[in-house]
């Protein structure tokens, strides 16, 4: 991993200087806002609808509230993840900055890590800060909240978007297009979605973190197979990452 | 000490050879002219050279070490300055300098010392600050120069360095490579003749990729120069330059645009014959003979000439 210091920072800098973290933050930011904000007035906005109208809107909980912000992120977080990995080694591979780079004494494996390391910060501080901004809006509109059962479920939201980016990290580094790379991880990442709804095999797919963590509120079974899964599919997706810039010809 | 030694290097892309068994060695504190046409396999051998390339077969060593995969002993003491050096837009000339130091493991102190060394060498420290962004082509390949030499490379690889340069940015940098022979060895690829001539000591001329010859560029004029006369006469020399075409000993002969009048260039296939008997065509001519000279040819002569031979002079 020679060379890992010097390229994070790199990769921290190019977050803060290409706004990567702005768009990122105001992205997540927007639905931590807007989630409480909507289910608040909803009713109100059904009356003003019309007055032939005749719908029943239970009042909103808290729980409700929290859940519906984390679908939201889980959903529109796997498109932001790949939008903003999916160039990451390719663009770097097209565009000839990687042999710059990488003709200086530093590892594939730095260059690779680094770069996931970066982005999964960006996108865990601007999942921290959206979801203590919706948690702390949700309290203020609706009511308490089960603060250590969200916790819980902004962490399996988070293993999952690190997830997201290892995946599009894997295939931005098997492919010399950004968008081969990101089509290619947004096919998988919707065919892993659409596997982690069927019986049996669903509960050991990334994608059963995020219905683990909105039944969290009411108590349900744990999915913790799916969890060590995630985690081990994310080191597998790094580390081939890296054998494949080894064997690409630059 | 050799810089640079390859062993039946050889590049295969599918049925393509890039390179063909590449046997070279390149001596220390040299500028090597690694000269040939587009395609020539020039790229394919700074690449291999470098470790971004796998040989089909065949070995090469630079600086002492072996290349190969996950050699970062090599990247530590080599330099590279790619054909078209690319940069992070974002960044300042400065801070790609101190991220290349950081790479290199120099401590905060020394890169900083080294970024400035750098920069006032390349004399983009007034533009240090300014985003890479906004750098002409010529300022970029001039950051290319000076991130290549922030680790005192014992050898440094230079790959087209001019070739899309104007003649003043061409000036600049074949002025830098003159500068930095005294501590490194340089392996230039180029097709550009006249910068191999002026600042290559060593040259090997590669096509098709094979090596057609290694030499210094004194001894490539030496072996070549005694095969071409010059010959000045005062009247119309055209009948007689057509009357050689027919001699087997001359290879070519053609009338040349000369300081005022037109000029006879012979070039003798059999030198030695062509040196006793010329003299005497001439004279039994009945042209007046204004000048007679055996010409050094230009380095673009001797390239063709080894290029249409194959080499095999």
């Amino acid at each position: 991993m020679k060379g890992f210091g010097p390229l994070l920072k790199k990769e921290i800098m190019e977050q803060l200087r290409t706004y990567r973290v702005v768009v990122v933050g105001g992205v997540f930011l927007l639905f931590g806002l807007t989630t409480p904000l909507l289910l608040k007035y909803l009713p109100e906005f059904i009356k003003l609808a019309g007055e032939q109208m005749q719908i029943t809107v239970p009042p909103p909980t808290a729980a409700q509230s929290l859940v519906e912000y984390s679908g939201t992120i889980g959903q529109i977080g796997v498109l932001v993840a790949v939008l903003v990995a999916m160039g990451c080694v390719a663009n770097e591979l097209q565009r000839g900055t990687a042999v710059i780079t990488l003709s200086k004494p530093a590892t594939r494996a730095a260059f690779v890590t680094a770069k996931l390391a970066a982005m999964s910060l960006t996108f865990l501080a601007s999942l921290a800060v959206s979801s203590a901004v919706c948690l702390g809006y949700t309290v203020w509109l609706i009511g308490p909240a089960d603060a250590q059962s969200f916790l819980a479920l902004n962490l399996l939201v988070a293993v999952f978007l690190v997830f997201c980016l290892a995946v599009t990290v894997l295939f931005s580094s098997l492919f010399r297009s950004s968008l081969a790379a990101g089509g290619t991880s947004i096919g998988l990442l919707v065919a892993q979605a659409g596997l982690s709804v069927l019986p049996f095999i669903g509960d050991y797919m990334p994608g059963k973190l995020l219905g683990w963590g909105n039944a969290l509120f009411v108590g349900t079974k744990s999915y913790w197979p799916a969890f060590a899964i995630t985690v081990i599919l994310s080191v597998l997706c790094v580390y081939a990452a890296q054998r494949a810039l080894k064997n690409k010809e630059m | 000490m050799t810089a640079i030694k390859t062993e039946g290097l050889t590049k295969k892309y599918g049925a393509v050879t890039a390179l063909d068994h590449l046997d070279l060695e390149v001596p220390d504190n040299v500028v090597f002219g690694f000269l040939g046409p587009n395609g020539a396999g020039k790229t394919t051998t700074v690449r291999l050279l470098t470790g971004f390339s796998r040989p089909t077969s065949g070995s090469c060593w630079v600086a002492g070490e072996k290349v190969g995969e996950g050699n970062l002993g090599l990247q530590a003491k080599t330099g590279l300055l790619p054909d078209v050096p690319s940069f992070y837009p974002w960044m300042s000339g400065r801070e790609f300098m101190r991220y290349v130091g950081e790479l290199h493991g120099l401590r905060p102190q020394e890169n900083d010392r080294r970024a400035e060394e750098l920069l006032e060498l390349v004399e983009l420290r007034k533009a240090a600050g300014r985003r890479i962004g906004g750098y002409s082509r010529g300022m970029r390949q001039r950051l290319g120069v000076a991130q290549a030499l922030v680790n005192h490379p014992k050898v440094l690889f230079m790959d087209e360095p001019t070739s899309a340069l104007d003649p003043i940015g061409r000036r600049e940098i074949l002025a830098l490579i003159q500068r930095l022979t005294e501590s490194a060895s340089i392996f230039m690829s180029t097709h550009i003749l006249s910068d191999v001539e002026r600042v290559c000591s060593v040259v090997g001329i590669v096509d098709k990729g094979k090596l057609l010859t290694v030499s210094t560029v004194e001894g490539l004029r030496e072996k070549y120069a005694r095969s071409v006369f010059e010959i000045e006469f005062i009247e119309d020399a055209a009948q007689f330059a057509d009357s050689l075409k027919k001699v087997p000993w001359i290879s070519e002969s053609k009338l040349v645009p000369g300081n005022g009048d037109q000029k006879l260039r012979v070039r003798a296939a059999e030198v030695e014959k062509a040196r006793k008997e010329l003299p005497q065509l001439i004279a039994s001519s009945g042209l007046t003979l204004c000048r007679y000279e055996l010409v050094m040819p230009d380095l673009e002569e001797i390239f063709m000439e080894i290029l249409s031979s194959g080499g095999g002079r």
